[in-house]
């Protein structure tokens, strides 16, 4: 049985990809990782170091080519999708540097997407999402479509979607990448208040140290590796 | 309204592939309709026809060596049990001579009135006055007893286009010959006129005249035999009507049909059930062939249906990916795609329904000859509609599997990078 918000454990995980022919290109070099349940880690590093891979991992989107990943010791290798897939829309809220909300959807469908697909009623989800939006500061604009919104709206929004089923786990790709200075502070304030009330593991990817010291955990990445962990023992 | 129209503003780049994709559904679906609804309309139409005939039998031997006796043996047939009417018809082309010297070939048919009047169809006795103008409603003031020793009436039924093209009117004479020379024409009266039948698949006779049987054949000699006497008395068909439930019992007419070749077994005896019966087979033969000519442009718009999903996966490939990393589950997906396809060929279909019914109409009042009456003819049978409808809904949904399949193999990394 899964916690709402599990404990997940990395153990000496590789991700290669192919990159035409023969060649390979290794993203991730035995990478080791605890994440107890209500951490807030920031995972900083240059482009290209395996930041984004790791979240990839950690969120059920890819699967590595070596090593193990397990929530609550249960071990996430040869899942199939659709259990993937069950445990992204239950477990996991992923917050992208783009946003990615769907252009189609209003503010407020966007944030029920999550919702319809795990079979909450209609009226309940509306309630919900509403609710949501009202907590990230947009319950006036919950009809509006994200070509309406500002930048920081719809990372807004983005995050309200990424609450929606209640994950134990937030995965935040460059949260605050596309974001001015203003809107940067604000969303970062919105995670921080949100993780520490609400209790659940977030996991911050960025570039920026300024947005990674709002974290308790500093985790910094080189070449595919985990070169810095705030937590571990100094050597 | 302000907010579906933000929506599909939204979905601009989706706009015209669907309605490309909607299109050739249209086009693909208004052949079968047109094909169907036409050819299934006109076959209907001729198997009416011969259900609610007048008579139920045909005893035919067209050509030179046609029936002969025709008045005898009328009057042998008219001793089966349950034979009512038995009405010979001679038909031939002919010559006349409406103006004068100039000849116009006419299809001449010879009847006895009196049964022929009595065997007409429900479509054709209202074309007909009733009864025959004729003087002579049984053919016997001529003909009579084995031979041709009494006066002639010498009239004749003009048909209403014949009338109309060449200035005829009731009263007037009207010179009619078995060669083109005038002189040596019969002046016949004309009696009274008569509407022309509409068929798509058979003569349409416009110009054609109706006479007693006895007087065209002794017009063109086959009364008696020009060079021996002898008697010919010719006919090429006898059609016979049954009497009372009779007429509609399949049983009790294959029985006539029988004691009839028992006393023809020289001539060709058809019962119209057995005719329909055909009919109705090879109206299903073509309708089969309709739907596999059809198919073709079937395929042709569900693989361009297919591949406007397929490119609607690529250009959504990353709210694909969204939906997927946030954990919307296959069947989901899939679903969508399934709905979307359903939705294109459901207004395909809708579209090409409409496109059919308009061409045949716009063919049924602008079209020509035969193409406007087969147009006229054509029945939109729901049933048969609906289920060419759920047939193609059913192919648009399997034309989704190659955009479902596409769409749940895209790597969700990848599309979010």
């Amino acid at each position: 049985m899964i916690d709402p918000v599990p404990s997940v454990l990395v153990r000496d995980v590789t991700k290669r990809y192919a990159a035409g022919g023969a060649e390979e290109v290794r993203a991730l070099s035995g990478v080791d990782l605890d994440l107890p349940p209500a951490s807030f880690v920031s995972v900083e590093g240059p482009s290209g170091c395996g930041k984004t891979t790791l979240l990839n991992l950690l969120g059920l989107l890819d699967e590595p080519s070596a090593g193990t990943i397990s929530w609550d010791g249960h071990a996430m290798a040869g899942l199939g999708e659709r259990e993937r897939s069950r445990l992204r829309l239950r477990n996991i809220g992923f917050i992208f540097q783009r946003f990615y909300l769907v252009p189609t959807m209003t503010a407020s469908e966007n944030v029920e997407l999550p919702m319809r697909a795990a079979g909450v009623g209609a009226t309940v989800r509306r309630a919900r999402a509403r609710e949501l939006l009202g907590e990230v500061g947009l319950g006036p604009k919950a009809d509006r479509f994200p070509h309406e919104l500002s930048g920081g709206e719809e990372q807004r929004v983005a995050i309200a979607r990424a609450l929606a089923n209640g994950p134990g786990l937030l995965l935040a790709d460059e949260p605050t990448g596309e974001l001015d200075t203003a809107n940067t502070e604000a969303i970062l304030d919105l995670l921080v208040g949100i993780q520490a009330r609400e209790g659940r593991t977030l996991v911050l990817v960025t570039h920026n140290p300024k947005v990674a010291q709002r974290a308790r955990r500093h985790l910094t990445m080189q070449d595919g590796r985990i070169v810095r962990d705030s937590d571990a023992p100094e050597a | 309204m302000r907010r579906w129209r933000r929506r599909w503003g939204a979905l601009r780049h989706h706009r015209w592939q669907g309605v490309l994709a909607a299109a050739a559904m249209a086009a693909a679906v208004a052949l079968p309709v047109v094909l169907l609804s036409v050819g299934g309309g006109v076959a209907d139409h001729e198997i009416r026809a011969l259900q609610t005939s007048g008579y139920q039998i045909t005893v035919s031997a067209a050509g030179q060596h046609g029936i002969e006796g025709t008045h005898a043996l009328g009057a042998r047939l008219l001793s089966i049990a349950n034979v009512a009417q038995v009405s010979p018809v001679l038909s031939l082309a002919i010559d006349a001579f409406p103006s004068g010297g100039t000849p116009t070939p006419v299809l001449a048919e010879g009847v006895v009135p009196g049964p022929f009047g009595e065997t007409l169809g429900p479509d054709e006795s209202g074309l007909f006055p009733h009864p025959l103008p004729f003087s002579d409603p049984t053919d016997l003031v001529h003909y009579d007893n084995g031979s041709y020793a009494g006066t002639p009436d010498l009239q004749v039924m003009v048909a209403g286009p014949l009338a109309s093209a060449v200035g005829l009117t009731v009263g007037s004479t009207l010179p009619l010959g078995a060669t083109t020379d005038p002189n040596r024409s019969v002046p016949f009266t004309i009696s009274g006129t008569f509407g022309v039948p509409r068929s798509a698949i058979g003569p349409a006779a416009a110009f054609a005249i109706v006479l007693p049987l006895s007087e065209l054949q002794q017009l063109v000699g086959l009364g008696r035999d020009p060079v021996t006497g002898a008697l010919v008395d010719a006919s090429d068909t006898i059609d016979i009507a049954l009497a009372g439930a009779a007429a509609t019992d399949p049983t009790a007419v294959d029985q006539a049909a029988s004691a009839i070749t028992a006393i023809a077994p020289y001539y060709s005896v058809d019962a119209l059930t057995q005719q329909a019966a055909q009919l109705g087979q090879t109206a299903a033969v073509l309708t089969g062939f309709y739907l596999a000519l059809s198919s073709v442009g079937l395929s042709v718009g569900l693989v361009f249906l297919a591949l406007v999903l397929v490119r609607q996966v690529e250009t959504d490939r990353r709210l694909i990916g969204i939906r997927r990393a946030l954990g919307v589950p296959a069947r989901q997906i899939a679903v969508g795609w399934l709905r979307t396809s359903l939705v294109l060929t459901g207004s395909g279909v809708v579209a090409g329904i409409a496109g059919g019914w308009a061409i045949v109409s716009y063919l049924a009042r602008y079209g020509q000859g035969s193409v406007a009456t087969a147009a006229q003819l054509a029945v939109f049978d729901p049933l048969t509609l609906g289920l060419l409808a759920l047939g193609i809904l059913g192919l648009g949904a399997v034309a989704s599997l190659a955009a479902t399949r596409r769409a749940l193999r895209l790597p969700i990394w990848e599309v979010l990078r």
